[in-house]
């Protein structure tokens, strides 16, 4: 548990944030790092947290380059600040993360949230083209660059992404690009029952033009989003026929973020039977095209009950808002994979005195 | 250096007698892959299973052998030459599709499996694997995965790591682990991530989980002739712009078109500066109405001739051309050497003329076949090696180009790998501090650096490419 108060830094450049990573290594302080703070109740409770480490004063757009749809951004700027540049050009970065807004990039980047576009978009991983990472030894390393396509040299944006800090601080991001669609309708419908409910989803699914995003609730009601060439989102939207829905629904969607709140992801044809093995009128939401499940948990116990079979079904759940209290009884990751071994071997060639983040990932 | 003989038995020992090759003959098959490099295993080892890698892996820790994984040997950044000798890991024994979930949509195969054989076998369930590198009808998924292949049609589906969901993994130490798996989040670090694209510096690919997806219903394919590269860049720019983002969009140039043309009479307009190859899929609404639009915008910038594909079959052809362009070069002159740089796409105009411009410069001719859509360059500079002093001017003229790439804000390659061939220009792009932490990450893989040794990584004390000895001793004796 946290018992000191931690020295605030918020450093104004990436060189400064890299120095007070080298200085809290070398005296051993351990160390933070902090975005919009919207993330913070994920993971494991810091063991200690000597000093926290705001990247929020690393805001700027570095260069957003229209013509090739590739944005650079500091790590501290804002999902919506980044949405809004890019929405001058007609472009966006198709990332809907709930308990928005606030996110930072860097911030989403470390914990790889993602949101309903997930369905077509794939993940920031997928889209995410470069990265710059402060490191504990002061330096500042890069990988990737500002080209869509890519292989020169070692994919550590991978290594960073989802990483929760625990290998180095991101400072700046570049991304791929999307155009806005073409057309972009929202459409909804309630069902009677859940397993009426789970047809109505994989129907939607399995129309030949693919939804960009679909979310099943659990009181049974389902939101779909249909983008692309107007005719094609035209019959698609004839074929589903469900009522056409205010497209608010999204950005409404997106603010869910509930007190206790556990994230289930597993091979997308368990989804149903995991969810159906929740308490009854559990809370929960769930991307069924993914195999993403956010249930909105009450009792702890029940929680390690739904892990049991979760991991069962090749799957994970994961804390991502708790009390401290019930993160440190049943912890906040589940089991540790088979790969522990080589991923602590990887935290300690980046982290040798194990100051960034402690206890709060599995490394 | 031949390896001693009771290393070679212990080999035998595990794959069997005939899977062990260290015969000098036989060994000159593995000494290459696609680019021009070339160096002579010591042993060329084929394992039929996983455990059979394993234990090779850990003979060759014991005795501190490099070991060099090696899938189909299409490879064209000398990622599968055994530079510092040691053992070829060949995995082509390993092709066998172990499963296909048509109701999950992905496949479990070995590293030998061909690319373009799991697209085959998935199309009878409507299923497709998207990369399709243009060897795709001889690359190995293994290869593909220690590479992160891309391909034509990667500008809307992505690049081989996008489709990865999982793999198994034998490490430098012989432990075999899965690495990340079917469900969609993992607990931990990306593994699966890091490992995919390291060219085999990190482990041996065992098992690879991929993803497959449903095949479009409906599909258009557009040639358009254009004056010259530059238009035909612009208008690339410009169909991305109006925020179309088609399935593929290739470029080939003049010297291009005059050899595919007269190899596969494909239909290419001859008289063009460039054409484009455009397509979408869909569903049929889709690609009417998004063809449509590429065609106005392909009209608006100088677009002319434009031929949509009529059949199916026609639609190959189209392809069949764009494919097999690298080998119907090979009518110009015998040798080439393909390039593979990336800039950002609105400087595809001042890449092609600087290319252009280096090619009269070195005197060589030069063709350019490539991904337009993505910025990806494939400049073949085509040469005949028999001619005295020509690699000089080949890899000068090689080099020119990449820093061109480079200056335009480019990265070294897209998709084939920076293996043998591109390792010294790596300090171009990264930092010092920047490679330390890439070697951080190969040092926890492979402390003792038996994977793949004197790839990717700059290694100061190799100056000169080093000719493949088959090539040498044939032009030396005047057998060709």
């Amino acid at each position: 548990m946290v018992v000191n108060t931690p020295v605030i830094e918020k450093p104004r450049t990436a060189e400064e944030l890299a120095g007070l990573l080298r200085q809290a290594a070398e005296s051993g302080s351990a160390v933070v790092p902090v975005g919009g703070g919207k993330s913070s109740r994920m993971g494991g409770m810091p063991l200690r947290s000597d000093v926290e480490l705001h990247t929020t004063r690393l805001n700027r757009v570095l260069e957003h380059s229209q013509a090739d749809m590739v944005v650079s951004v500091e790590a501290g700027i804002t999902l919506e600040a980044l949405q809004e540049e890019l929405g001058k050009a007609g472009q966006f970065l198709p990332l809907d993360p709930f308990n928005s807004p606030g996110h930072t990039i860097g911030g989403l980047l470390a914990t790889g949230w993602t949101g309903p576009l997930r369905q077509r978009f794939g993940s920031a991983r997928d889209y995410l083209i470069g990265i710059r990472v402060a490191q504990t030894d002061g330096h500042l390393a890069s990988a990737g660059g500002r080209v869509v396509k890519n292989v020169s040299g070692y994919d550590l944006m991978k290594l960073h992404y989802g990483a929760m800090g625990s290998l180095g601080v991101i400072v700046a991001a570049s991304f791929r690009v999307f155009p806005r669609p073409l057309a972009d309708v929202t459409l909804e419908t309630a069902s009677g029952s859940m397993a009426e409910a789970w047809t109505a989803a994989e129907q939607a699914l399995s129309m030949p033009l693919a939804p960009t995003a679909l979310e099943l609730f659990s009181d049974g009601h389902l939101v779909v989003r249909i983008c692309g060439s107007p005719d094609a989102v035209k019959r698609m939207v004839a074929e589903l026929a469900w009522q056409e829905a205010d497209a608010s629904v999204w950005a409404e969607h997106s603010r869910t973020g509930p007190e206790s709140w556990a994230r289930i992801s597993v091979p997308r044809h368990g989804l149903q039977d995991i969810l159906a093995s929740l308490p009854d009128k559990a809370q929960w939401w769930a991307s069924p095209g993914i195999g993403i499940a956010n249930w909105s948990f009450e009792n702890p116990d029940d929680v390690v009950r739904v892990r049991h079979a979760v991991e069962k079904a090749h799957g994970s759940l994961v804390l991502m808002s708790a009390p401290a209290d019930v993160s440190k009884r049943i912890g906040a990751w589940g089991t540790p994979p088979e790969t522990i071994g080589v991923m602590r071997r990887l935290k300690n060639a980046f982290d040798p005195n194990g100051i960034l983040n402690p206890g709060r990932f599995v490394v | 250096m031949a390896l001693p003989t009771t290393v070679v038995e212990e080999l035998r020992r595990i794959v069997g007698r005939e899977s062990v090759i260290d015969s000098a003959n036989d060994l000159r098959i593995f000494e290459r892959d696609a680019s021009i490099e070339g160096a002579l295993p010591d042993a060329v080892v084929l394992p039929a299973t996983t455990e059979q890698v394993a234990d090779v892996i850990r003979v060759a820790a014991k005795h501190r052998i490099p070991v060099v994984p090696r899938g189909a040997g299409t490879g064209l950044s000398g990622g599968a030459v055994t530079i510092r000798g040691g053992i070829a890991l060949q995995v082509t024994r390993m092709r066998r599709i172990l499963a296909l979930d048509p109701v999950a949509q992905t496949a479990l195969v070995e590293p030998g499996v061909v690319n373009l054989e799991l697209s085959l076998v998935a199309a009878a369930h409507g299923l497709f694997y998207a990369p399709d590198p243009a060897s795709q009808k001889a690359c190995s998924i293994g290869g593909n995965a220690a590479n992160n292949s891309g391909g034509p049609h990667c500008l809307y589906y992505g690049v081989t790591t996008n489709h990865v969901l999982g793999m198994e993994v034998v490490f430098a130490d012989g432990s075999v682990q899965w690495v990340s798996g079917d469900s969609p989040e993992r607990v931990g670090l990306d593994l699966c991530g890091v490992v995919v694209g390291s060219e085999g510096t990190m482990g041996v690919i065992t098992k690879i989980k991929v993803r497959l997806l449903r095949t479009p219903p409906s599909v258009a394919t557009l040639l358009a002739a254009f004056p010259n590269v530059e238009t035909a860049s612009q208008a690339v720019s410009a169909v991305i712009a109006a925020g179309i983002v088609p399935a593929a969009l290739e470029m080939m140039d003049r010297v291009t078109v005059g050899a595919v043309e007269a190899h596969y009479h494909a239909g290419y307009p001859t008289d063009a500066g460039a054409v484009l190859l455009a397509e979408v899929d869909g569903i049929s609404e889709s690609t009417r109405e998004l063809m449509a639009a590429v065609r106005e915008v392909l009209a608006a910038n100088q677009g002319y001739a434009m031929r949509e594909a009529q059949s199916q079959a026609e639609r190959d052809l189209l392809w069949q051309g764009r494919k097999g362009a690298i080998g119907a070069l090979g009518r110009i002159k015998p040798n080439y050497y393909l390039h593979d740089g990336v800039v950002p796409r609105s400087r595809l105009p001042q890449v092609l003329s600087a290319v252009g411009e280096i090619g009269e410069h070195y005197k060589l001719p030069v063709a350019n076949v490539f991904h337009a859509g993505d910025g990806n360059l494939h400049p073949n500079i085509m040469f005949d090696i028999r001619e005295p002093g020509i690699m000089h001017q080949v890899e000068g003229a090689g080099e020119e180009m990449l820093r061109a790439v480079v200056e335009l804000g480019g990265a070294l390659s897209g998709e084939h790998g920076i293996g043998l061939e591109k390792s010294a220009f790596m300090p171009w792009i990264f930092s010092p501090d920047d490679l330390e932490a890439m070697q951080r990450v190969k040092n926890v893989f492979d402390p003792e650096g038996i994977l793949n040794p004197g790839k990717i990584f700059p290694d100061p004390s190799r100056k000169q490419v080093q000719l493949a000895g088959r090539m040498g001793l044939a032009i030396e004796a005047k057998w060709w």
